[in-house]
């Protein structure tokens, strides 16, 4: 059995002229929750649909359990659960009905862990599935994919949508149900509060790239947050080193910068600032900054 | 049959602290106050995990800290028990955080532009609220 649940090799995905995914070497281990974060078109959705086996690579492998992805057969795939922001079932037909089609699908099935799961919500057997709330789906959606039994959940955009009750019932069932150790959970998100509740692991994708994998606290001590009083103009922001964000506010340069010590005041003082304070950023902030740094804006006035 | 004491800890996300952190900062607290005596239990990994909505691995990493500080010990199958009080850093590691710790102080009360007799004085009247009670 392979240590390694996705594994990917110089991955390359193009549409038109287009690179969604970039020679992409990814390896998540085995075990705990991944947190997958990165802008719209950082690749995830494609990642996710070549690794499912719905897409093939333009040039690379993507391996998915140990198995090729574009080779995968029922058994393989009974082995992975996916529950999408959509939370698509069909919706004319009832929760038991559903549960009972899966129930023979899929061998692993756990009862018990289903009525784990959907113990958080007040979904009925006889309900058809259009009856649902969105927050419900979700639920029900996700007792599904646990009852299954995977060896590896995928989870994107799980709680796009849903109220604040709702996304707490949805992450208490994830990390509090009886789910076997060997499962491994990858979660994408753009909400940094559930991240950081959630994730043992942040993989950060851009532009098609893997960008940073590492805990999450691990990841935020590498950004410190620096305000200085520097008179007239400051620094060209091509010479800031670690740069990830300037801005200037209220006459006073604030400098968001990446894998910066003290040495980064110094740099500060020779370019003529007063005063200097640094200070440590929570996840969101982090993140957002790194993210931004290569987002696309409107060229600069 | 609830053994562990109720430990009121809250955290926040977003803070430039991670969680465990704020974990490992509260729990001392709760111990340097005595608001967790000597020898109570601690609630299970995974009770305060659920208490306080985050990953149960989160909550662990955090007693490890703890544990390895010397705040709390673990009985073989019993749980995680507040340690009897012992120096628990060493010299150079206690002379490393006062550093750090009085001159964050002092860079924000500078700024307050306050006598220095008054700080003083009001930074005495904390400290004498966290006092050890010697009666133990």
């Amino acid at each position: 059995m392979s240590d390694l649940v996705i594994e990917t090799r110089d991955l390359s995905k193009r549409y038109g002229s287009k690179l969604a995914l970039r020679h992409l070497d990814l390896q998540v281990p085995r075990g705990r929750i991944h947190a997958i974060v990165g802008a719209n078109g950082a690749g995830k959705s494609t990642l996710f649909r070549i690794l499912l086996g719905f897409l093939p690579p333009t040039a690379g492998e993507a391996r998915i359990l140990g198995r090729d992805s574009q080779r995968l057969t029922p058994q393989d795939r009974g082995r992975i659960g996916f529950v999408n922001e959509e939370h698509t079932l069909p919706g004319w037909m009832s929760v038991q009905a559903i549960t009972r089609a899966h129930q023979r699908l899929y061998p692993r099935w756990s009862q018990r862990l289903f009525d784990d799961v959907l113990g958080h919500y007040h979904v009925l057997p006889a309900q058809q599935v259009s009856q649902l709330s969105r927050g419900e789906r979700a639920g029900f959606n996700l007792a599904l994919a646990l009852a299954q039994g995977p060896e590896l959940l995928v989870l994107d955009e799980p709680t796009l949508g849903l109220d604040v009750v709702a996304k707490r019932a949805f992450l208490e069932a994830l990390m509090y149900s009886n789910l076997s150790d060997d499962c491994t959970v990858i979660y994408c998100s753009h909400q940094m509060d559930e991240i950081e509740r959630v994730a043992d692991n942040l993989i950060i994708l851009e532009q098609g790239e893997l960008r940073n994998m590492s805990p999450p606290e691990e990841f935020v001590a590498r950004v410190t947050y620096w305000v200085a009083d520097i008179p007239f103009k400051g620094p060209d922001p091509r010479t800031v080193p670690g740069l990830l964000q300037v801005q200037r506010i209220d006459g006073l340069h604030h400098y968001l910068v990446l894998d910066q010590d003290e040495s980064f005041g110094d740099f500060l003082h020779a370019a003529g600032a007063r005063s200097i304070n640094a200070m440590p950023v929570g996840l969101d902030r982090a993140v957002n900054g790194f993210l931004a740094k290569n987002h696309a804006a409107p060229s600069a006035a | 049959m609830a053994r562990s004491q109720a430990l009121m800890i809250e955290i926040a996300t977003g803070d430039a602290r991670p969680i465990s952190k704020q974990i490992v900062d509260g729990i001392r607290m709760k111990v340097a106050t005595g608001a967790l005596a000597l020898a109570s239990q601690l609630p299970s990994v995974r009770g305060l995990a659920q208490q306080l909505g985050i990953n149960p691995n989160t909550v662990a990493k955090a007693y490890a800290e703890l544990t390895a500080e010397g705040w709390l010990e673990s009985r073989q199958g019993l749980g995680l028990f507040v340690a009897p009080p012992r120096q628990r850093l060493s010299r150079a590691e206690r002379d490393k955080r006062l550093d750090e710790a009085v001159s964050r102080f002092v860079h924000d009360v500078v700024a307050l532009d306050l006598p220095a007799g008054e700080v003083l004085a009001r930074l005495d009247l904390e400290l004498q609220a966290f006092a050890p009670k010697k009666t133990a």
